[in-house]
């Protein structure tokens, strides 16, 4: 069955089963950006925003979220046109295997566009959800502290 | 794993999602994170509850109102913005983590109570009420609820109502080994102090035999007395939760663990009086 849901600002109609996640859903639609981790809502690797909140798409209904807006990492930057908040990542050493670093990047983005300047606790919150087996933290949370000084520096917006 | 022809209701009121419940198999969805975890394949139907307008805090007449799909975040966030709902948010903010915190409502979390819920102690202590939609809605506090053994018959949350008390000064104290871990015990006080003297108390433990258990011994003791060392160190001796020895632990460790914490939490809340 196929059904509406709007990705990364575009409307889409979405092949899906009524038992099925979002993570599976995304996935099995060509969002393979939308990384598969745990399954369990315990790594962060399959994080998406839904009306810009960070959620864990594993643990997520894709039937209940037609109407939301959903984002994945693609929808901040790609490749070829990163957001400033992805050249960061880049810039700071946060990146390694990359796996988690999708998931990373949105609990950021989500966390920056509610509260430009976070403190270091606050960033730890915000990513309490994340994991990362390669980096221990330090530089994804450096590379999201550079991202709020780039704000601040060069009046700048999360957009 | 759910059932691949589940059906899907989206009713706009709650007259009629407490319809669709009544039948076999159907039950309310609200996060679905819980759900999840357990995943009957008895599950026919779920009615969402995104559609009902549920989702929503008010404070007015000295009580706040708390719709049932409001999410952890959702409370942490108000909590955050008024500076009210303290108590609350903190236990929220420790439970699970910021992606889940989005999703978990309170209501789906009261419905299902499961034992490391970090959500009851402080509702309990807070003399929460909820309020409930049947064919005929009525209001009955949360001790009442789990009592009655309501909990377990299907039924719609609508919302959760907390007192706007003065004077009020309270805490919780969740013990996991490591930050993920769901908590082994949660307990909550919550007193009423008049110039550093206390005038109300409730303390709740969950995680106890019997799941939950208001320490009505402590609270008495408290009651009249100023909390300074003194107080806080006579105290610990009338707080004595009963715990179940499992794989773990044993009751001894468990019960030991719970009044250091709660001796904790009082030197905490001595700590927050001017």
């Amino acid at each position: 069955m196929k059904f509406p849901f709007k990705v990364n600002n575009k409307s889409k109609d979405l092949e899906l089963l009524p038992n099925e996640t979002l993570l599976h859903v995304l996935r099995n639609n060509d969002f393979t950006e939308v990384k598969c981790g745990c399954n369990e809502g315990e790594c962060g690797s399959c994080t998406v925003l839904l009306d810009g909140k960070p959620v864990n798409s594993c643990q997520v209904l894709a039937m209940s979220v037609q109407e939301k807006e959903i984002t994945t990492v693609k929808g901040i930057g790609t490749l070829y046109t990163p957001h400033f908040l992805q050249k960061s990542f880049v810039e700071a050493g946060a990146d390694q295997c990359g796996f988690c670093s999708p998931g990373m990047v949105l609990a950021s983005y989500s966390l920056l566009k509610e509260n430009p300047k976070p403190t270091r606790k606050e960033i730890l919150t915000a990513l309490d959800g994340n994991l990362c087996r390669c980096t221990g933290y330090v530089k994804i949370v450096d590379a999201v502290e550079m991202t709020a000084q780039k704000l601040q520096t060069n009046n700048l917006e999360m957009e | 794993m759910l059932h691949q022809n589940l059906e899907w209701f989206f009713p706009h009121k709650v007259e009629e999602a407490v319809k669709l419940i009544e039948q076999q198999g159907v039950i309310l969805h609200g996060g679905g994170t819980r759900i999840l975890k357990t995943s009957p394949k008895s599950i026919k139907g779920l009615v969402d509850v995104g559609r009902l307008n549920l989702n929503y805090i008010h404070h007015a007449d000295n009580h706040f109102s708390i719709g049932s799909a409001s999410t952890y975040a959702d409370i942490i966030r108000y909590s955050l913005k008024t500076n009210k709902l303290l108590i609350l948010a903190k236990a929220l903010s420790e439970a699970a983590s910021t992606p889940l915190r989005n999703r978990i409502t309170i209501g789906g979390s009261l419905k299902d109570f499961p034992i490391w819920s970090s959500l009851y102690a402080p509702l309990l202590a807070l003399n929460a009420q909820i309020e409930i939609a049947e064919k005929h809605e009525k209001i009955l506090s949360l001790e009442e609820y789990l009592d009655s053994g309501m909990i377990k018959t299907k039924h719609l949350i609508k919302r959760i109502i907390v007192d706007d008390i003065p004077n009020i000064i309270g805490g919780v104290k969740r013990f996991s080994l490591i930050r993920f871990e769901y908590p082994l015990f949660t307990i909550a006080v919550v007193l009423q102090v008049k110039q550093k003297t206390v005038s109300e108390a409730r303390i709740f433990i969950t995680g106890v035999k019997g799941r939950h258990k208001r320490c009505k011994r402590a609270e008495h003791f408290l009651i009249d007395k100023e909390l300074n060392d003194e107080t806080i160190q006579q105290a610990e001796k009338h707080f004595a939760p009963k715990f179940v020895s499992d794989y773990k632990y044993s009751a001894e460790y468990k019960e030991h663990t719970a009044k250091v914490f709660f001796t904790d939490l009082l030197h905490e809340l001595k700590g927050t009086l001017k």
